[in-house]
């Protein structure tokens, strides 16, 4: 969360993007300033409850900067240095104080625990990276920000996720038989897919689990919040090839590649999954098609946070059964907008005049 | 082969003439005289002109690293009094007014800090540090840039965004309470991915807090860390 000064003084790609096209999406803005004065809201109380070793991390629409009424508080502690008992009891006192400025954290219990590097760090694949090691490490890059005066625990993290995930990668630096190495992080993004589709079943998990209840406000989310995450992760791993992201990296030598790489996804996830999206279309701000594919994908994206911030609606469709569903005329209303959305993110990747057409269907699919 | 030398502070705290003592007829040509602590400027100043630093093609001075606003004038000008061809290395937390350092010019080289501190750890601050004090020089503590960042693209970072300063190197390991030790074989790894972005002229001060027995061993790791950027052809290959 880019809640210091320095970070609240750059303006922010959806900004630029909004002037570009004079577009104005109130609900985008109204959830970010939310965001911003409640994250400074928990700085304030968390003052003096992290060090060096530690950084409290937020989850959802609080790191997503879209926070409204019925916004959860999905925050994490986490520990990377010396094992050491005082971390229970920082935990203890740091609940204590964000119990009263936040509904409390899901029932899947990932949040409001502690967190610590190793697991995140060392279990990827394998039987021992679990559904929970796995939402926290691909959360750390897709949706995940710390708060509070220390947030360099979580950046080394974050790095060294990359780190791994870029090194282990053999086509980033070998080179092939013709043609240049590529570019784009095939084990990160086959990690997110992997998170992606462990999402869409958990979905029908739940439904099992709690027999319908909360149905048709998850289905929405699933269909837009949930899909942008997944889609602006793809988007960051699709961002590695220089002629996505429209910098020249001629002169780069194989072994500076992985610091590069490491470098410009950390740019990208320190940006929300909107702002991913800004800065894509304003770097390819000469593509007609895209530019009008921008202005449909943030009207329903400000559409559909406006449905949120709506109290009763929201209330109304989380209480609202399936056999209901089809009838609910809200309910038609907000399926129209997750429609519209996934038509949007269609015509991003998939879209034949999209840059990212061909990356979609030779990495993002197969 | 970049220049290779001690601090005294390593090798004897607090005793910069035992440290010597040590370095004499090691074959090593470069050395920082160390006075962290304010009491030991004044002392190490009254004895430079007795010390034998012969063997020295390069020598800097490791200014205090840590002073109160009231006490800065006075090291400043404690400092002036140093031979003007040593470097004087400085902490830039350590610093409360960054006008009063301005006229020791590039004679200064800025540390990056490790992450006790607050600032001066990353490229980001230590921009900010260098836009205060824009003709200061850059020492870069190899440890604290990767207790910072343990993927050395921090690391990275700082040789590509301050080739144009670096003038000294700061080498050896730091455990989590961020105190000296000596190189592992894993640091010798990492130091090395990067020691290919550093000027073959630029020193690597030891840091590694040793005995004098294990000096050569020490000094032996470090010249395997300054030969790996001849050895490894992998960097020129064109992405």
């Amino acid at each position: 969360m880019r809640s210091n000064v320095i970070f609240d003084q750059i303006r922010s790609p959806i900004d630029e993007l909004s002037e570009r096209l004079q577009a104005v999406w109130p609900r985008i803005s109204t959830a970010k300033h939310a965001a911003v004065e409640k994250v400074a809201e928990l700085d304030e109380a968390l003052a003096g409850e992290t060090s060096a070793d530690t950084s409290v991390v937020v989850y959802g629409s609080l790191a997503r900067e879209e926070f409204t009424q019925g916004s959860d508080l999905d925050w994490t502690l986490l520990v990377d240095g010396q094992a050491n008992p005082q971390h229970q009891k920082d935990l203890l006192s740091i609940r204590e104080k964000l119990a009263s400025l936040g509904k409390a954290h899901g029932r899947e219990k990932t949040f409001g625990k502690l967190t610590f590097s190793h697991p995140i760090l060392h279990m990827i694949g394998g039987e021992d990276d679990t559904n929970a090691n796995t939402t926290r490490r691909v959360l750390f890059l897709l949706e995940a920000s710390p708060i509070g005066k220390h947030r360099e625990a979580f950046m080394r993290v974050r790095k060294n996720i990359l780190h791994r995930y870029l090194t282990e990668d053999h086509g980033l630096t070998r080179k092939a038989d013709k043609g240049s190495a590529r570019w784009i992080p095939l084990f990160l993004l086959n990690d997110m897919a992997r998170y992606w589709r462990t999402m869409t079943v958990d979905f029908a998990y739940k439904q099992w689990d709690r027999g319908n209840e909360g149905y048709a406000l998850r289905s929405l989310k699933l269909g837009v919040s949930r899909k942008l995450i997944y889609a602006s992760g793809l988007l960051s791993c699709f961002w590695c090839d220089p002629l996505i992201s429209k910098e020249d990296h001629r002169q780069t030598s194989q072994m500076e590649k992985i610091y590069i790489l490491n470098q410009k996804l950390n740019e990208m996830f320190l940006l929300t999954p909107l702002e991913r999206f800004a800065r894509f279309f304003l770097t390819h701000v000469e593509s007609r098609y895209l530019i009008s594919t921008a202005g449909r994908f943030f009207k329903t994206y400000d559409d559909f946070l406006g449905l949120l911030e709506d109290g009763d609606v929201r209330s109304h469709l989380e209480s609202l059964s399936s056999d209901e569903m089809d009838e609910d005329p809200e309910f038609r209303a907000a399926r129209a907008i997750r429609t519209r959305f996934e038509g949007a993110v269609r015509e991003i990747f998939l879209g034949t005049d999209s840059p990212l057409h061909q990356h979609t269907l030779s990495r993002g699919v197969f | 082969m970049n220049p290779i030398g001690f601090s005294t502070g390593a090798l004897a705290l607090g005793d910069f003439r035992l440290a010597l003592e040590y370095l004499r007829g090691k074959p090593l040509t470069a050395v920082e005289l160390s006075a962290l602590r304010v009491s030991e400027l004044p002392l190490l100043l009254k004895a430079v002109p007795s010390l034998d630093l012969n063997q020295f093609n390069y020598i800097a001075l490791h200014a205090p690293s840590s002073f109160s606003a009231t006490e800065e004038p006075e090291i400043v000008r404690l400092l002036t009094r140093f031979p003007d061809d040593w470097k004087i290395v400085l902490h830039p937390d350590a610093v409360h007014d960054s006008v009063q350092w301005l006229p020791f010019g590039h004679r200064l080289a800025l540390e990056n800090m490790d992450r006790r501190k607050l600032d001066g750890r990353s490229v980001e601050e230590m921009s900010r540090c260098f836009s205060l004090m824009p003709e200061a020089q850059f020492c870069l503590d190899l440890a604290h840039a990767q207790q910072w960042d343990t993927t050395m693209t921090e690391a990275y970072l700082f040789l590509r965004s301050f080739s144009n300063r670096i003038c000294q190197i700061h080498i050896s390991q730091l455990d989590s309470a961020s105190h000296h030790y000596p190189l592992s074989e894993g640091s010798i790894r990492a130091f090395s991915e990067v020691a290919w972005l550093i000027p073959e002229d630029v020193p690597f001060i030891i840091e590694s807090r040793v005995s004098s027995s294990e000096m050569d061993g020490e000094i032996a790791k470090v010249r395997k860390i300054a030969s790996s950027a001849a050895r490894d052809a992998y960097q020129a290959i064109p992405a």
